[in-house]
């Protein structure tokens, strides 16, 4: 390497096509990241001067009651879309993993909830579930069940929500399982049937531990994915009631937007960025534990 | 395994299958028919099957009632701007990010990727509060602005894609090219970007679809009616006319029916964005 070779770029050209992307980060993620962490610390409401308020905001979280509502809130709704999404989505994936007149179609119909709007969605299973007239419990009536107040009970407005969401959601994971069963090895599962593995150890045995790399993905996706429901939330229950279905990026715009209470809305938004950094970190360190990458 | 086991099996097969896809498909179903039935009927107990407005009447009555009235046309051209230029602007700049990522060396490379990939998973909620403070600085609210330009600036996704799809493309088109004379620029625009075409469908098709279903930036940014996007439409008519579900329903069908259309003739670019990266955004 006695000469330097000619470039066939101008030094500045890989910034100029970065330039978007670099202000982008800047001004719309990074920026808002320090600011939020920043406004967290003031007491503010966009109207009158900031006043810095130390950890202020912090310690009136941690004793405001509806704190530890809406973190459980957050909670339950993820340990319930996580395990909806996964089982569902793995489910309709090993059902549609193979070859079969009209699986197409099918593939095609489970995924189209994924590409509707939450707020219509949100909007049309209200109307399902509507208490006096909602076509559910029109039937419940029929077969002289009860009918439960699906979005007015603070005991059933999360779980129901979160039950939506997972409707909405499964074939989105279901397309992900599906990529990887089929990329689960012909000659293995061949191999297994000659031995003369039942289904069921087939299933235990070799699809499950080698389907396992998509697994851990489809986990941390759907975990990360859990904390977004601000649409739905919106459009079916707006937090209620009684904070029932308040979770923590509801409560963010709550506070941020309805409220005004800037400072405090910044502080339970990095809460929100807290949980999320900690949920990534926890399933990245659990990855060694189970998940097997060779055939 | 003797035949009829075999057949019995299908049947069974088909059964699940097809009441699963009931459960996804029927809830469509009944809020499209029930955009057909009058304001007196949608709450008759038991609900009926056949729409009103199909024996006499006229059928679309609640869609022209929705045009007319309450000036769906308008939010309807907002969503496809909005949700067009976001498309237009995300596979411009996405693109041109996958190819400088994938194909040169500079300083800082790997620490800035890193920071459009690790920054991708944050929740908008947690960053909105100061990204309301510069849109309200720079006098953006109220306009298509704030609902174009975030998603357009930074699209990690689309990024990530553009870049491992380049990253395959063999050295010899830049040796070859750049022996021709071109600059870098026209080794992008003239080279690469025509090699990428499934890409560039599927980012477009799946950047339309956020921007027409986002909700959160336009409840925020657009307060006047002039601005409003389809979705910020159908939650303002749902808090104001609660009781008009004939009306709710009918908007919920035209605020879905586009991105149905989409899907159907698009389907293979959609599917395939969940299978590339899993990644929305």
């Amino acid at each position: 390497m006695s000469s330097r070779k000619l470039s066939w770029y101008r030094p500045g050209d890989p910034w100029l096509m970065l330039l978007p992307t670099v202000a982008g980060l800047a001004l719309f993620r990074l920026g808002p990241m320090l600011g939020s962490l920043l406004l967290g610390f003031a007491d503010w409401n966009m109207l009158t001067p900031p006043a810095f308020i130390g950890l202020g905001n912090y310690t009136e979280l941690l004793a405001d009651p509806v704190f530890p509502a809406v973190l459980r809130s957050t909670l339950e709704f993820s340990l319930l879309y996580v395990a909806g999404v996964m089982a569902l989505g793995l489910a309709i994936a090993l059902l549609l993993d193979r070859k079969a007149r009209g699986i197409g179609f099918f593939r095609a119909a489970f995924y189209s909830p994924v590409i509707t709007s939450a707020v219509a969605v949100g909007i049309v299973w209200s109307w399902l579930l509507s208490p006096r007239y909602g076509l559910l419990n029109n039937l419940l009536a029929t077969l002289g069940l009860p009918e439960p107040y699906w979005l007015g009970d603070p005991r059933l407005a999360l779980p129901t929500v979160a039950i939506v969401q997972v409707w909405k959601m499964s074939g989105y994971y279901m397309i992900i399982f599906l990529a990887g069963l089929q990329g689960i090895p012909h000659s293995l599962i061949e191999a297994s049937k000659i031995d003369g593995a039942s289904p069921r150890q087939r299933f235990f045995t070799i699809i499950l531990p080698l389907l396992s790399p998509t697994t851990f993905f489809v986990l941390n996706v759907a975990l990360i994915d859990s904390f977004k429901n601000f649409e739905l939330i919106y459009a079916m229950t707006k937090g209620g009631p009684q904070n029932a279905t308040n979770t923590l990026v509801y409560d963010v715009y709550l506070n941020g937007f309805v409220h005004y209470r800037t400072g405090y809305a910044s502080a339970l938004s990095y809460v929100l960025l807290a949980c999320v950094a900690l949920v990534t970190g926890l399933s990245f360190l659990a990855k060694k534990r189970w998940v097997k990458y060779q055939y | 395994m003797g035949d009829a086991m075999k057949r019995a099996r299908t049947i069974l097969y088909y059964a699940v299958l097809t009441l699963l896809g009931a459960a996804t498909i029927f809830p469509f179903f009944w809020m499209a028919l029930n955009s057909f039935k009058s304001e007196a009927t949608i709450f008759s107990v038991p609900p009926r099957w056949v729409p009103d407005l199909f024996g006499g009447g006229d059928p679309f009555a609640n869609y022209r009632i929705i045009f007319r009235d309450f000036n769906w046309a308008r939010f309807t051209v907002n969503s496809a701007v909005v949700a067009g230029l976001s498309a237009l602007g995300q596979v411009a700049t996405c693109s041109l990010a996958g190819f400088a990522f994938a194909s040169m060396r500079f300083k800082g490379r790997n620490l800035l990727f890193a920071l459009l990939l690790g920054t991708m998973m944050i929740p908008v909620q947690s960053t909105i509060i100061p990204e309301f403070l510069i849109m309200m600085r720079i006098g953006w609210l109220d306009s298509y602005l704030p609902l174009i330009v975030p998603s357009v600036l930074v699209g990690s996704f689309g990024t990530f894609m553009f870049k491992e799809h380049f990253e395959n493309v063999p050295p010899s088109f830049i040796d070859a090219a750049s022996i021709d004379g071109a600059g870098a620029f026209s080794i992008y625009a003239r080279v690469y970007l025509p090699m990428a075409g499934s890409q560039i469908a599927t980012l477009a098709i799946i950047a339309f679809m956020n921007a027409w279903n986002d909700l959160l930036r336009p409840i925020l940014y657009v307060s006047s009616e002039k601005w409003q996007t389809v979705t910020q439409a159908l939650t303002q008519f749902q808090s104001q006319y609660s009781a008009r579900w004939n009306l709710i329903l009918t908007g919920s069908v035209l605020s879905v029916l586009p991105l149905l259309v989409l899907y159907v003739f698009l389907q293979r670019y959609i599917i395939q964005s969940s299978v590339s990266s899993g990644v929305k955004g």
